[in-house]
């Protein structure tokens, strides 16, 4: 989300010379203005293995496909653990926000709850929709964090077996600055993506 | 003399390594400047699938062009700046723009000499953030970035408000230390 900047006094307290002071408004003020550093996607964690002769990796897109089709296996082959998971272990929430149905939707809704970061970083949410239809075979619902209405990164996919399903994702470490989720219902080799849930 | 790790070597070194063929430097080189340069990428072209092909040039380039990297022209940071520059650059233009209608009055956005200055600020500032520790860069974070009064980070990490001022402070001056040049 696009947030106010902390305020300096707080971040830095009374008890610095000067000089100090000044010198770490500076730096503050850099900050705020550079904003936050985007999250590297999963195919620029390493580099390339092919420098000699550079190669590209697949575009994000193509891994996001990839790893669509195993999910979706992995999800066939657990009986629905992805769908309708319930989620009985614990889970500490920070932060819950609210996302209303859209359009055909509207009577539909959910809840994201983030928790404390885990190891590394990452951010976990359990998300608990209402109301959203079982798809047909093939189809899904993907979530993503947005920026001026356009989505800026994947947060996970799922599917729904009743009236409420609970499933568990990631925020990735490092994306920041983002103004809003959506749930989008997906269908392969259709070209749109409708918007079924939002914040 | 003791030798200098590779970790702890500076940015030109590690591109003169690398120009010699040392993949361990050039592997140092792009854990230190991808999210940089993906930053840089994402700026200038908007778009998260060209900003990532654009990263994989940047150090492509990296690696055909680092012997011919001379020290004593200036820092390496620079020197790797210019080569994202132009590779996004090169991005950019092979880009096929839809035909669009021009606007009706003129753009109330920043001009390319202060776009330029934001993309050299922002490309400092996420470099020196790769510096940090894991326990500062977090602090910093998510209270720039994530709206969390100081209180709520504490509570939000599970530790006393206390270790929070501290590491905030901590890591604000470890920035200051290393945006020398910028700052002075």
């Amino acid at each position: 989300m696009t947030h106010e900047p902390p305020n300096f006094r707080e971040l830095v307290g009374e008890d610095l010379s000067q000089e100090e002071r000044e010198r770490l408004q500076r730096v503050h003020e850099l900050l705020v203005a550079a904003g936050p550093p985007p999250e590297l996607p999963p195919a620029l964690e390493e580099p390339s293995g092919e420098v000699e002769s550079p190669v590209m990796l697949p575009r994000r897109r193509a891994g996001a496909i990839l790893a669509l089709a195993a999910a979706l296996a992995l999800a066939a082959f657990l009986g629905g653990y992805l769908a309708g998971r319930t989620g009985g272990e614990t889970f500490n929430t920070f932060k819950s926000l609210q996302m209303r149905g859209v359009g055909a939707m509207a009577n539909a809704s959910g809840t994201i709850d983030i928790g404390a970061p885990e190891k590394g970083g990452n951010l976990p949410l359990r998300v608990v929709v209402r109301g959203l239809p079982r798809l047909p075979k093939g189809s899904y619902y993907e979530m993503f964090l947005t920026k001026d209405g356009r989505p800026i990164a994947a947060c996970g996919i799922f599917g729904v077996t009743g009236r409420t399903s609970t499933v568990r994702m990631n925020l990735p470490r490092g994306v920041r600055d983002y103004d809003g989720w959506v749930v989008t219902r997906e269908q392969p080799g259709r070209q749109g993506h409708p918007v079924v849930l939002t914040t | 003399m003791r030798a200098v790790s590779t970790n702890e070597a500076s940015d030109g070194e590690l591109i003169r390594r690398a120009g010699d063929g040392d993949r361990g430097a050039f592997e140092v080189l792009y854990r230190r400047y991808a999210r940089p340069v993906f930053g840089l990428a994402l700026r200038r072209l908007g778009d998260r699938g060209r900003a990532e092909d654009a990263v994989q040039e940047t150090f492509a380039s990296v690696w055909r062009a680092a012997h011919s990297y001379r020290p004593e022209r200036g820092p390496g940071g620079p020197w790797l700046y210019a080569v994202a520059r132009n590779a996004i650059i090169d991005r950019g233009r092979a880009r096929t723009e839809p035909a669009v209608e021009p606007p009706d009055e003129a753009s109330r956005e920043a001009g390319p000499p202060e776009r330029a200055e934001a993309s050299w600020t922002a490309w400092r500032i996420h470099r020196a953030l790769e510096e940090l520790s894991s326990n500062e860069r977090t602090v910093i974070e998510l209270a720039y970035w994530s709206g969390l009064s100081q209180s709520e980070v504490a509570q939000y990490l599970d530790i006393p408000l206390g270790t929070v001022k501290t590491r905030t402070r901590a890591a604000l001056a470890r920035l200051a230390d290393l945006l020398e040049e910028e700052l002075g």
